[in-house]
């Protein structure tokens, strides 16, 4: 390299030639800098620390934001505290039931979650004295975005602290390559938050939706089990049960308590359950498009599904699955066109599938499985 | 509002509600207000046949803006 430099350099000016070793100098210490071993891995992974640590401040300020419109949320309906409610639903958690033993695991999860639920409504009720149910929901909904933005961003910090105080490039490399996805998902989150607290019905709305088309000839409706509504309609010679979650709240209701009770009312004398939902799209598929299959359609963490799967073994009853698929983005944040257009189309299938699978004199429940914010019955 | 930084486009929704007779096909499509909820009364009468008008749906459609390029 030193025989290089003095060539080139030969026949030049004296400040060039210094110039000129100089860099081939810094040049050669760099180069035997960097393939010390250990060096080039901690440069590494101090760039990839400042991408995520990029990303961890936009993570925060979502959980920061989401914060404040609940706060905000909680002053508007003149509730006492805003501040301290939103920490402490922030940082309210919910351990798993022991799953070493899953014996009666169901029940034991149904406790934990419903015990979660009637704390949160609770602390809300307290709070603001005389609240409406529908504006109660939307705090509800509003602290459970709350909640999971601030546990995201908690758990991020958590593992970026880790891998810096162990030098673990390999923790390190995890982290970036999930933070991104992390952050997409919490950017949906927050649209959803805004979404909620204006009350617009959002994709995961399409089941309600479609059962509401059903719901409007219904006489009388009448709330079943917690939250939730079933109404009797008549189709071509067949009695429909139709059960949604009582809206425009912003709750999921209980579907399958509903449905186990409307079943064992009738003594088993059922003849087909058919559940309507939204379901996750494939990348390449279209948004609303519709399908048709067999199980419960529900985005349930077990509870709720298992008390349909149950009631229907115990009877010998068949059940429908229809779903309109959609992204994750798009079942949280307002109804897109493409689903408001699929409602109508799913209410001819529905109609197609009992003429097709029963007959007159039959009696089917319909479910309207998801959130129903924004939509009535 | 959802922006892809790397598009030119920069894509809004704007959320919509449609109106219906109770009697007749009568559809009108307005800007959502605060308030309406799916199966909700309409204010006023039905200009077709006097009937009563409900929301039959809510929707967001996608509203593109050129962005122009910095």
């Amino acid at each position: 390299m030193l025989i290089v430099a003095l060539a080139q350099t030969s026949s030049s000016s004296s400040a060039a030639v210094i110039l000129n070793y100089v860099f081939y100098l810094i040049f050669i210490g760099l180069f035997f800098v960097l393939s010390m071993p250990g060096i080039g891995q901690r440069f590494q992974m101090s760039f990839a620390i400042r991408d995520i640590e990029g990303k961890l401040s936009m993570l925060e300020k979502f959980a920061n934001d989401s914060k404040v419109s609940t706060e905000n949320l909680l002053k508007e309906k003149g509730a006492k505290d805003p501040k301290g409610l939103t920490e402490r639903l922030a940082e309210i958690f919910t351990i798993d039931p022991v799953n070493v033993e899953p014996t009666d695991i169901i029940p034991r999860m149904r406790l934990l979650l419903r015990t979660t639920e009637n704390k949160v409504r609770d602390l809300i009720t307290m709070s603001a004295p005389g609240i409406d149910n529908i504006s109660r929901s939307k705090i509800e909904m509003s602290a459970e975005v709350t909640n999971a933005l601030n546990m995201v961003y908690k758990i991020v910090r958590h593992y970026l602290i880790t891998a810096k105080k162990l030098n673990n490039i390999f923790l390190v490399y995890q982290l970036q390559m999930v933070v991104p996805q992390l952050v997409k998902q919490a950017e949906a989150y927050v649209k959803a938050q805004k979404t909620f607290i204006k009350g617009i019905p959002i994709g995961d709305s399409f089941g309600p939706m479609v059962a509401s088309r059903f719901l409007m000839k219904a006489e009388t409706k009448r709330e079943v089990s917690r939250d939730t509504v079933a109404g009797e309609v008549y189709f071509e010679g067949r009695k429909l049960t139709v059960i949604k979650a009582k809206g425009p709240m912003a709750t999921v209701g209980t579907p399958g308590e509903a449905v186990a009770k409307v079943v064992e009312e009738n003594q088993g004398k059922v003849a087909r359950i058919i559940t309507v939902d939204a379901a996750l799209r494939l990348e390449g598929e279209k948004t609303g498009s519709i399908a048709e299959g067999t199980g419960v359609a529900m985005g349930d963490p077990g509870p709720e599904k298992i008390e349909i799967e149950r009631i229907a073994v115990k009877y010998g009853i068949p059940i429908d699955a229809l779903i309109s698929k959609m992204s994750i983005e798009e079942a949280i944040t307002e109804m897109r066109k493409e689903i408001y257009d699929a409602v109508e189309p799913m209410v001819e299938m529905v109609k197609q599938l009992i003429r097709e699978r029963t007959r007159e004199g039959d009696h089917i429940v319909i479910v309207g499985v998801g959130n129903t914010i924004g939509v009535a019955q | 509002m959802y922006s892809d930084p790397m598009s030119s486009q920069q894509q809004e929704l704007r959320v919509r509600t449609v109106v219906k007779c109770t009697r007749c096909d009568y559809t009108n499509t307005r800007d959502f207000k605060d308030g309406d909820y799916v199966l909700k009364t309409e204010e006023g009468q039905c200009p077709k046949d006097g009937g009563e008008l409900y929301i039959a749906g809510i929707y967001a459609e996608e509203v593109k803006r050129e962005q122009q390029r910095k």
